[in-house]
């Protein structure tokens, strides 16, 4: 179902949680809230999920107001970061709680429970108590639980958090499957950018109560609007300058750039530098550090007070204290207007 | 800190301790007749067999039963309708648990005081109905305290006790209602279907817990029997009082005795709470979690 976030603001304690927030989902689009810890992504599930009511704004569910549905009729299901499973039933009775809440009767909540199960991989669970079950497992009941209750919109608040890195992987990729079979309009909650540029059609970024940019992965990541954006997916080095008749110019180097006229930052990620060892080289390497499939070298130029950092892969023959040259990689560089 | 220091920190509990536990050795060897001090040497049943086929005993033991059963029964369940109209009106902490917690500070004495210049027919509400013209005269008042019914003894424990249980278990309710509650919510229950399918369930550790404390305390309470009670039949506690201060000191046997059958009554509650609870099959960690 479509979902749309029009004005919405929001505050508790007298503190201003979110800022006239819109946003649009489409039907089935599968969306990430992306932004670091207190930045108000959380309150935004729970507002549309009616548990906290906005100050300000509407929320439209289907093209149709759903500020005033109660929030146990309006269809919008959390998965929590706690998975908040209850701990008085079992496996199957936990999947089963909304579908008794509908009045389904006893032997068809069973069933979909037990189908369910299957779906999320936890076939012959279902009469195991929640305390019998590993962090990984109890996320899935949590999921099948959150399908149980045939949601219009599925809400993930950082459902992979507390899981280990390998157990990540699975449950992402069990989530997307599941999203794709469903047609669910989800939205995920994450602070980890990884995970929203690998998940997402769509990825909001929020600062401070307020949507930066709403973009798709790839646009987010290569066209940053501010250096919050650019910053929170991957740092950098910022060089000051101004691009006149499609030409960066700088103190330090000028490029052709097919921006408007106006100051810019130009932002060096380490992957924008490519570094090839030279006796005469202009810069040199700092630190080497290994990083598995590639080494992070820190480079420094003395004579122009500039550092950076560049990115190359395994293996490689350069060491600590060698004297490199430095060539960027135009299409890496991302310039930001100020 | 000196590694000393925990052993001298603790040793005021352990001398009350050992103080607790002479004191309860020393009745039951009394109760079973054991007192060289009164030429008093052989071990015996026949205080015990005596005190149970005594009618006066039984009527007091029904007493005690009674009020212990009705007034724990009455404070568990409208302390829990308090702890749940905190919970859902958000006043769980700030000025309303210092007013809960003022009515479990207040004594018992005092509150068969507050109970006796309220409630009997000299009190404060006969007066006010009286002048109100409701009755035609303060004796027209109903006879509240002193009855062998024990209203007023039930009404007393009730003032304590519904605070009690609501103190003692806001905190899980409260916790439980913001987590479970909430997420029960969001998954299609009425707060109404919540409040009976997840929150309770899961708040009855406390309640259960708090329910066998004043069970148990009201049981061997003996202050409000004391002040509040009809004369006759007189709750066990207060017979047990009267037999210890019998003149003849062998009586003592006889208050000691029945303290053992309190004792025994009690842990007979308690045996009973735990073999419930572990059929039930309800798990303490619900607290830990939450």
């Amino acid at each position: 179902m479509e979902l749309e976030l029009k004005n919405i603001s929001v505050k508790l304690s007298n503190k201003e949680i979110l800022k006239s927030i819109n946003l649009k989902v489409n039907n089935g689009e599968f969306i990430s809230l992306l932004g670091a810890s207190g930045c108000g992504k959380s309150t935004m599930l729970k507002t549309i999920a009616g548990i906290i009511k906005q100050n300000e704004g509407s929320i439209l569910l289907g093209g149709n107001l759903a500020d005033k549905i109660p929030a146990h009729k309006r269809k919008t299901v959390i998965v929590f970061q706690d998975f908040r499973l209850f701990p008085h039933m079992t496996v199957a009775e936990n999947i089963s709680f909304p579908l008794k809440m509908m009045g389904t009767n006893k032997t068809k909540c069973r069933e979909k429970a037990i189908e369910l199960l299957e779906k999320v991989q936890l076939k012959g669970f279902e009469n195991r108590h929640i305390d019998e079950l590993s962090g990984g497992q109890m996320q899935r009941v949590a999921l099948a639980r959150a399908l149980a209750a045939e949601p219009t919109v599925l809400l993930l608040d950082e459902p992979f958090s507390s899981l280990d890195i390998n157990l990540r992987k699975n449950m992402r990729e069990l989530v997307l499957s599941l999203q794709k079979e469903y047609k669910i309009t989800t939205l995920l909650v994450t602070h980890d950018q990884e995970e929203a540029l690998t998940m997402s059609h769509r990825i909001a970024f929020i600062h401070n109560g307020q949507i930066e940019q709403y973009d798709s992965p790839e646009n987010i990541f290569k066209h940053p609007v501010n250096t919050l954006v650019a910053d929170y997916f991957a740092e950098g080095v910022y060089i000051d300058g101004d691009i006149i008749d499609n030409k960066f110019i700088s103190g330090l180097f000028t490029l052709d750039a097919n921006k408007d006229n106006g100051k810019y930052k130009c932002l060096v990620r380490p992957l924008a530098v490519k570094v090839k060892k030279a006796e005469k080289g202009c810069f040199k390497v700092l630190d080497k550090i290994f990083q598995g499939d590639n080494y992070l070298l820190k480079l420094s130029n003395i004579d122009k007070k500039l550092n950076l950092e560049s990115i190359i892969s395994a293996p490689v023959d350069i060491l600590e204290g060698d004297l490199v040259d430095v060539d960027l990689d135009k299409e890496r560089l991302i310039f930001i207007p100020e | 800190m000196n590694k000393k220091t925990p052993y001298i920190l603790i040793m005021p509990i352990v001398l009350l301790g050992v103080l607790f536990i002479y004191g309860l050795v020393n009745g039951i060897i009394q109760s079973f007749g054991y007192i060289p001090a009164l030429d008093l040497g052989n071990f015996t049943l026949d205080y015990y067999i005596e005190i149970l086929k005594d009618p006066t005993f039984i009527d007091s033991l029904k007493v005690s039963l009674k009020i212990s059963i009705i007034s724990s029964i009455l404070a568990m369940v409208l302390g829990t309708i308090l702890t749940t109209a905190l919970v859902y009106t958000g006043h769980t902490e700030g000025k309303t648990l210092q007013i809960i917690k003022l009515a479990i500070l207040i004594p018992h004495t005092i509150v068969a005081l507050f109970s006796i210049s309220l409630l009997s027919q000299n009190g404060l509400i006969a007066r006010l109905f009286y002048n109100l013209g409701f009755i035609s005269a303060q004796g027209d008042f109903p006879l509240l305290l002193y009855t062998e019914n024990s209203l007023g003894i039930i009404l007393g424990y009730l003032w304590k006790e519904v605070p009690f249980v609501a103190y003692f278990s806001l905190a899980l309710m409260n916790s439980i209602n913001k987590t479970l509650g909430e997420a029960s919510e969001n998954l299609g229950a009425s707060r109404l279907k919540s409040f009976f399918y997840i929150t309770l369930p899961l708040s009855m550790p406390a309640i259960s817990k708090a329910f066998l404390i004043i069970l148990t305390f009201s049981f061997g309470a003996y202050d409000l029997p004391f002040l509040l009670g009809a004369t006759m039949p007189k709750a066990l506690p207060v017979q047990a009082h009267l037999e210890y201060m019998h003149p003849d000191l062998r009586y003592r046997p006889y208050a000691m005795a029945m303290n053992g059958l309190i004792l025994a009554v009690s842990w007979t509650m308690t045996g009973i709470y735990y073999l419930v609870k572990k059929k039930k099959g309800i798990k303490g960690d619900v607290h830990e979690r939450y």
